[in-house]
């Protein structure tokens, strides 16, 4: 069985079973965990494209499956981002359960997780772009459960991801231009620009943002949480493919100052919005907005060392927007909830899932001894050295975004109720879990954080 | 000869029937101005591909209208805002801009993509006019027939420069995604519950 078969076959036909079996709620979530934890296990222990050796057993997984002339790669050093992806989607499908989502979710988050790890794989990449548009449909459901009116906000998410696809393969076809005719100019303009629209819509950036906060307003938090989280892990990942196959790229200083220029609007701009925000929902919009942000400058850093940043970030991102998925989740069904704009008194009704929720924000926004921080201090100093005026926004940005947090503190804290806990056991072991992760990483960043540089393995030119 | 008064014929065929899907409040003159905008796509892309694979876009898109069709979207085309002749006509008006700035910018475009005037006229006036679809109405079969129009446009463009049958292959999924989809979200609000 070949790398991508395990990867991305299985859970595709998993997805498939698991749909027809989705009534046994219970039965499809275990499943389903199972099969992530088991998959990211195999990416941790067995390595690809060399003889592994068990007892008298030995076996060999190959890295690569080819489809009608196309290929499907998966290297030895995908297996971390293979591990982060399982692991990710494992611990998301377990508190599917806890957070009440819809049975859709788990069948359709399960294939667009195998769609996402075949963007991570496929060669020639261009054909990644018709990949990302396939996950995109097959979230749609998930979103917009039988039974129950959607919002714009999906249809926005439609729209949105949509329009980036042909601009990817715009830029996939100038991008070949350019290696058969170097010498043309007008290509690398061309390619810049299809490449900068396309990322630009692919990763919400900065104008085309205005989906994500709507999107996480009008729908289940959990289910918006991870599909919002899933697809700009991937994406973020995938955008180092661009940087690590075009030289010419690498070298273009348009190419990354642009990056720190949207970086920082998107900072700042998502900072001002949360100090003004008291949407819970639409706070964690912003957070991912800012996420992304912060995401863009480590990347504008340059490669070598300082890419080890950019990596580093994606564990606090991951934890932190699913402990306060799961945490919205559960406010949202506490009896007397009247939306997330109307939070006062909301800790006391539920205490341990709103000061988690807080817990997860704050991180995000890269509160000392909080899983968000150690990585936040490094990107900002090094960005400090290199251009201040941007460090500056990022600071008014990410001050911003802490006054949004200390307002919804307030907001919540308000009334004369007894605190009183009415989450049920199972929630609150989950929710401690989560609140455990962010403050452990925050703590020991070395024991967590280094074995993220190894998602760059496969990207060779950038180490 | 010959070619070119197809070629701008069909250019004229896409304006008509993307000027009808941005107007039409009625959703059998949408779903046949949908058919008729994918038979001008498929004489578009034919400057570029062969027959056998062009006509996997006619196939795909009819497939899409019939999808659409037969979930009978009578009450879903019917958009809330522009509904009279005020609307109609700030729509009109729109359109005539977009079409302004389609003939001023085929010219430069022409630069970047190695295509033919009328491929350049038809790919970027279901474009700008797919766009301007997405930006006026909220609801979901227009939204999707908003896509539909600006990924035709797209697709007349990039016939041009690929010419992959993967490709083509994939897109026509997409097409025929968008359609599921559309149908899925129309049903979806009256579904029963037991799926929650």
């Amino acid at each position: 069985m070949s790398a991508p078969v395990l990867w991305i076959g299985l859970p595709l036909a998993a997805a498939v079973g698991l749909f027809f079996a989705r009534k046994r709620e219970h039965l499809v979530i275990v499943l389903a965990g199972i099969l992530c934890f088991l998959l990211a296990a195999i990416a941790l222990l067995v390595p690809i494209a060399s003889l592994v050796q068990i007892g008298p057993l030995s076996f060999e997984i190959p890295d690569t499956l080819t489809i009608l002339g196309r290929r499907l790669v998966l290297e030895n050093g995908s297996r971390t981002l293979l591990a982060l992806i399982y692991i990710t989607a494992g611990f998301w499908l377990l508190g599917s359960g806890v957070a009440r989502t819809n049975r859709l979710f788990v069948p359709f988050s399960l294939l667009m997780v195998a769609l996402l790890v075949a963007v991570a794989a496929v060669e020639p990449f261009l054909y990644a772009a018709l990949l990302v548009e396939m996950a995109v449909l097959v979230s749609i459901p998930m979103l917009a459960p039988p039974g129950r009116p959607f919002g714009q906000g999906v249809l926005r998410y439609l729209i949105f991801q949509t329009l980036a696809l042909p601009f990817i393969l715009l830029a996939g076809w100038s991008l070949a231009s350019i290696e058969a005719n170097p010498s043309n100019q007008t290509l690398y303009l061309q390619a810049e620009v299809f490449l900068g629209l396309g990322l630009a819509f692919w990763l919400a950036v900065f104008p085309f943002y205005t989906w994500i906060p709507l999107l996480l307003e009008q729908s289940h938090p959990y289910i918006a949480g991870f599909i919002v989280t899933m697809l700009s892990t991937v994406i973020l990942h995938f955008m180092l493919n661009y940087l690590d196959t075009f030289a010419w790229l690498r070298a273009s200083q348009l190419f990354y100052t642009g990056l720190e220029l949207v970086g920082a609007i998107m900072v700042g701009t998502a900072g001002i919005w949360a100090a003004f925000q008291r949407n819970l929902s639409r706070l964690m919009g912003y957070a991912v907005i800012l996420e992304t942000g912060f995401a863009l400058v480590a990347v504008s850093l340059g490669i070598g060392a300082q890419l080890n940043i950019f990596a580093q970030m994606f564990l606090p991102r991951i934890v932190g927007l699913a402990t306060w998925a799961l945490a919205l989740s559960i406010l949202q069904r506490q009896p007397g909830f009247r939306g997330f704009s109307n939070i006062e008194g909301l800790l006391r009704r539920a205490p341990l899932a709103g000061a988690i929720s807080l817990v997860a924000y704050f991180s995000l926004g890269g509160l000392p001894l909080l899983a968000g921080f150690p990585v936040r201090l490094v990107l900002m100093e090094t960005l400090a050295s290199q251009s201040p005026l941007a460090a500056f926004w990022l600071l008014a940005g990410n001050l911003g975004y802490l006054i949004g947090g200390l307002r919804a503190l307030a907001l919540m804290a308000q009334g004369d109720e007894p605190y009183q806990i009415s989450e049920t056991r199972t929630q609150v072991v989950m929710l401690i879990v989560g609140a455990l992760l962010l403050v452990i990483i925050g703590l020991l960043p070395g024991l967590f954080l280094p074995g993220l540089n190894e998602l760059l393995a496969t990207f060779p030119r950038l180490r | 000869m010959l070619i070119d008064i197809v070629s701008y014929a069909a250019f004229v065929l896409l304006l008509g029937t993307s000027l009808v899907l941005l107007l039409s409040q009625n959703w059998r003159w949408s779903i046949i101005a949908l058919a008729l905008q994918f038979l001008g796509v498929f004489g578009l892309v034919l400057l570029s591909w062969p027959v056998g694979l062009a006509v996997v876009k006619l196939v795909t898109g009819w497939m899409a209208g019939a999808l659409i069709g037969a979930s009978q979207p009578a009450e879903e085309l019917e958009d809330a805002t522009f509904r009279n002749i005020q609307g109609t006509v700030f729509r009109l008006a729109v359109s005539l801009v977009g079409l302004i700035l389609v003939i001023a910018a085929a010219q430069g475009l022409a630069g970047w993509i190695p295509a033919g005037r009328p491929i350049l006229l038809g790919g970027l006036v279901l474009i700008i006019n797919g766009l301007l679809q997405l930006g006026m109405t909220t609801r979901p079969l227009r939204v999707i027939l908003g896509l539909f129009t600006v990924l035709s446009g797209f697709e007349i463009l990039y016939a041009v420069v690929e010419q992959s049958v993967l490709v083509a292959g994939l897109l026509s999924v997409i097409t025929l995604g968008l359609a599921i989809l559309c149908a899925y979200l129309m049903a979806a609000p009256e579904m029963e519950e037991a799926e929650q």
